[in-house]
């Protein structure tokens, strides 16, 4: 318990007085002569056991009033409403804001979001509790931000909220450094969070040297998580994707893919969502049933003079969440279907740039078939998406094709005649695997990535390939399917996005990929389709540090649409002019779908620490730290009152002496 | 009636004078020596008529009915009750117990009072007197006597009565009635501290000797009431240990004791035929003995 005049406690033995009195009193009895003994010793005879019990209530009662009045003098605070902590008055308090969409949730309509509400109870808080330095610490690359007052915490522009998840295991990491380095004495580390799992990133393997980092501190650290883990009861979140601009002769109209989510599962629900284009507002109803509603290629048709590149937004009423309401979008016209082919099986290469030849619609698709050693002369800026059949990149190349992932390109490597121990993103090819009888895949994942369903749910015919010989693969990969035995057929990799490897070539002598031409074409064309996502003049990103960095690196961003201005470009949602391109900014897609993580999980993150979790809810009015010395004095004024009532006489005890008396008065 | 001039402490004339209004009388026949005014089981020469019986050889002419004789031709002999004098023991209590007081009387004075109007009442009607001094044993005893000069001997006895040592009231009253063959009137003035049912087989044996058993049970206000304000030593008068008490613990459970001890004690009294009388010191004692007497004497008649 934390004391506002812990000086007060040196009193604390007074505790005693009753007991010392009782003792003196004891020592001042009076002596008298007495003839009726027998009903004496007949009384002390008599329920002893209740004689006794009720002396040592009222000793402990007495002990208790002079204690309350001791305690309450000393101005105790509390935290929490169930909850009293240990520790004192703290020499820097470092507030770690989650700022996350997910925070913005309002237990009441038109009531304070969780974010608000924490920011509000942090600064009271901080302010009874009077620590020596206030820090927020809300973004991991700036680091903790002192603040004068306490009071600064609500008003703070960089502690509001954005549209980036959270990166709690980071900011922790920020916490700890700033402390290490500036050497600050006892330090409490406040954490506001609602618990998100896309937050706070559990299975981080960051979590354990964080932990061993706090625990090694010379100083005390004390943590503390204001936790507003309740759910938002109803809220429901909109997404868009697959936005993109169709031609049809003069006529120009937008596709566009809608998901309603929630995560409870509430009954029928017809939600009207609106489409807001160049300030011309469409509406349709989505009805949702389960968990999630699918509106797909929604089409809106465009004026024949709007722009080819443009933004817009969907939104659904207002509901226990405003943060997941509304989504941005960019379009523009598509951008040419371009790929790039490095084969140096010419079978193979064949293969490949026919393949990536044949777009899926009416627009043209062009394939450079780059020789070996001319990469430095490939169109980069203009392709989606890089074919390569052979040894994996080195030297100059390589980098030419990491910073073709960087900006967002796609790249598919299949194995190389002649393996060599070169590695590229954590991967290696290993050696060539003949079967003499054709293995087909085993299992593929058919949920996600490029050997995904089709829309209509229908799975590739990945088992009808034959696999005459497998190249192994090794390193940080993600399989997406698997041969018999568990080698890895097509796999992803795990340390870079945009990276597919294939564990044979569709030359014939290798596969029957060609043939089988269906899964070839899926995987070739869908990995386009990803990379042209990122040319074009219009793009879509996930709020957060990366396109944060973006912004900064391109210099000015100029706000098309959405919130109010922020020196934060990259965190908030909303549509940006970067240059030339329209760059649509959104919430990730794990805040529409994070669930909580479990207490227990939470405690677990932080054992051997002191920690210290407090429940709060959204518009929650009291404050976590108050003082409570109101409730020592009603506890000493109901200790005195019990103690008065046990020590009157019984009434019983006055009747009986009355009756008694009467029963004389009658005998007489 | 009082031949020497010592003054009693324990008496006062105007208080005897007073109750000598009404006969101190027994509630059965009494069998004394001499004639007096109490029923006597035996057949005598008073002026109250009992009964008719035959005349058989041997009966004194002169009690003939000659009118029964005239009427019926049979000889009858008309008999009269006998009225005749009792003996009066006084017990007292002179155990440790009977020194105790709340502020006012003690009980040894309260009990000197009632037994010295007693046996001067008795003494006025030309009863016999005798005191037994009961604590431990019999701790000083005088028998009967009718003789003005034994009245100053209980009186001495009285005086001198020193309270002490504890209470043996049950065994003393066995052998009261076991050494006091003739009927008497048996007064104890005791606090009658001990187990109701110890004092139950003592009456039934008084009783059984045909005598009649009064009993004045002296209590103190403050024995009643138990009202201490302080946590308190109590020590005991008649010799045993002593007990450390708080009284706001142990004031509830007293009373309680107090009230089944009272509650016996009434049973056995009224099983036994005790003429009881609860007397609390704060009480006037002329009160008492008027109470007592009036009591006794509207019973008058029983034989």
């Amino acid at each position: 318990m934390t004391f506002l005049q812990p000086w007060v406690l040196v009193a604390l033995p007074l505790v005693a007085l009753p007991l010392i009195i009782h003792l003196i009193n004891q020592r001042r009895f009076q002596t008298v002569r007495w003839a009726a003994m027998q009903f004496l010793l007949a009384a002390k005879a008599l329920s002893r056991g209740y004689s006794r019990l009720r002396h040592w209530l009222i000793m402990a009662l007495r002990m208790a009033a002079v204690a309350a009045v001791i305690l309450a003098v000393g101005r105790p605070l509390s935290r929490g409403w169930l909850t009293l902590a240990g520790g004192g008055r703290p020499d820097s308090a470092i507030v770690i804001l989650d700022r996350s969409p997910s925070m913005q949730a309002v237990a009441t309509a038109g009531g304070e979001s969780k974010l608000d509400t924490g920011r509000r109870q942090l600064a009271d808080s901080l302010a009874t509790l009077r620590a020596g330095r206030v820090l927020v610490l809300s973004d991991p690359a700036k680091g903790p931000e002192e603040v004068a007052s306490p009071t600064e915490i609500v008003e703070l522009v960089s502690a509001g909220p954005v549209a980036a998840a959270s990166d709690l295991p980071a900011l922790l990491q920020s916490g700890y450094d700033f402390i290490r380095e500036n050497a600050a004495g006892t330090t409490e580390l406040w954490i506001c969070s609602d618990q998100r799992a896309n937050d706070w990133k559990p299975d981080d393997g960051a979590w354990g040297g964080i932990r061993d980092a706090f625990a090694k501190l010379p100083q005390q650290v004390r943590v503390q998580l204001l936790s507003y883990a309740a759910p938002a009861l109803g809220n429901v979140a909109v997404r868009a994707s697959n936005v993109r601009l169709e031609t049809l002769g003069r006529d120009r109209r937008l596709v566009v893919t809608v998901a309603v989510s929630r995560q409870d599962d509430g009954g029928r629900l017809t939600l009207p969502v609106k489409f807001e284009i160049g300030g011309i507002s469409t509406a349709v109803d989505v009805e949702l049933t389960g968990r999630e509603a699918v509106l797909k290629n929604h089409v809106i048709p465009l004026e024949r003079s709007a722009a080819a590149r443009s933004w817009g937004r969907v939104s659904i009423p207002a509901d226990a969440n405003p943060a997941d309401n509304e989504f941005f979008f960019a379009y523009d016209a598509p951008p040419p279907r371009r790929s790039l082919v490095v084969a140096e099986d010419p079978a193979a290469g064949r293969v490949l740039e026919l393949v990536a030849a044949i777009a899926p619609d009416k627009a043209a698709a062009l394939v450079d078939l780059v020789p070996p050693g001319g990469l430095a002369a490939a169109a980069w800026d203009e392709a989606a998406a890089l074919f390569w059949q052979g040894p994996l990149p080195e030297g100059r190349d390589a980098e030419l094709v990491q910073a073709f992932l960087g900006r967002g390109g796609q790249v598919v490597f299949f194995a190389p005649d002649r393996p060599t121990t070169a590695e590229f993103v954590g991967c290696v090819w290993g050696e060539w695997t003949a079967t003499g009888k054709p293995a087909t895949a085993e299992s593929w994942r058919t949920d996600q990535d490029l050997l995904a369903n089709t829309l209509a749910g229908s799975a590739l015919p990945l088992g009808d390939v034959e696999i005459r010989r497998s190249c192994g693969l090794s390193g940080d990969l993600v399989p997406l399917a698997s041969l018999p035995g568990g080698a890895p057929l097509v796999a992803r990799a795990s340390r870079a996005e945009g990276v597919t490897f294939v564990a044979t070539t569709p030359a014939p002598r290798d596969s029957s990929l060609a043939a089988e031409g269906v899964v070839l074409y899926a995987l070739v064309q869908r990995a386009i389709d990803r990379g042209l996502t990122v040319l074009g003049g219009a793009r879509q990103a996930d709020a957060g540090t990366a396109t944060a960095e973006n912004a900064r690196a391109c210099g000015t961003w100029t706000r098309q649409g959405g919130a109010a201005a922020s020196t934060e470009a990259g965190f908030h949602a909303g549509v940006f002019a970067c240059g030339d391109r329209l760059v649509a900014v959104n919430r990730p897609v794990a805040e529409d779908a994070a669930l909580p993580v479990a207490d227990e999980r939470i405690d677990a993150l932080f054992r051997g620490l002191s920690f210290q979790r407090i429940t709060g809810t959204a518009g929650d009015t009291n404050s976590i730290v108050q003082e409570i010395w109101r409730a020592f004095l009603i506890a000493m004024l109901l200790a005195l009152v019990a103690e008065g009532l046990l020590s009157l006489p019984r009434p019983a005890a006055a009747d009986r002496t009355a009756k008694t008396s009467r029963s004389l008065e009658a005998a007489a | 009636m009082f031949t020497d001039r010592q003054p009693r402490s324990f008496l006062d004339p105007a208080v005897l004078a007073r109750l000598a209004a009404v006969p101190l009388l027994a509630r059965r026949p009494m069998v004394g020596t001499v004639s007096g005014r109490h029923a006597s089981p035996h057949r005598g020469s008073s002026v109250e008529f009992a009964e008719y019986r035959k005349y058989v050889p041997g009966d004194d002419l002169r009690r003939l009915d000659w009118r029964a004789f005239g009427r019926s031709d049979r000889h009858y002999v008309k008999e009269y009750e006998a009225d005749t004098n009792l003996r009066l023991c006084l017990v007292l209590d002179t155990s440790g117990s009977m020194e105790f007081t709340s502020g006012g009387v003690t009980k040894i004075e309260y009990a000197r009072r009632i037994c010295g109007a007693l046996g001067y009442l008795a003494s006025q009607q030309g009863d016999a007197v005798g005191i037994t001094c009961v604590a431990g044993g019999i701790v000083r005893t005088l028998p009967p006597r009718r003789s003005p000069a034994h009245l100053r001997l209980v009186f001495d006895v009285l005086e001198e009565a020193k309270p002490a040592g504890p209470t043996r009231l049950p065994e003393v009253l066995h052998e009261i009635a076991e050494t006091t063959r003739q009927r008497a009137v048996v007064a104890i003035v005791s606090d009658l501290f001990c187990e109701p049912e110890t004092l139950a087989t003592a009456f039934s044996h008084l009783r059984f000797r045909r005598h009649d058993v009064a009993a004045f049970h002296l209590l103190d206000p403050q024995e009643l009431a138990f009202q201490f304000q302080r946590p308190t030593r109590f020590l005991d008068m008649e010799g045993g240990g002593a007990i450390f008490a708080d009284p706001i613990d142990i004031t509830d459970r007293y009373h309680r004791a107090m009230e089944a001890y009272l509650a016996n004690l009434r049973r056995v009294v009224l099983e036994s035929a005790v003429d009881y009388h609860r007397v609390v010191t704060d009480q006037p004692y002329e009160q008492v003995l008027a109470r007592f007497l009036v009591g006794r004497a509207a019973g008058r008649g029983l034989r």
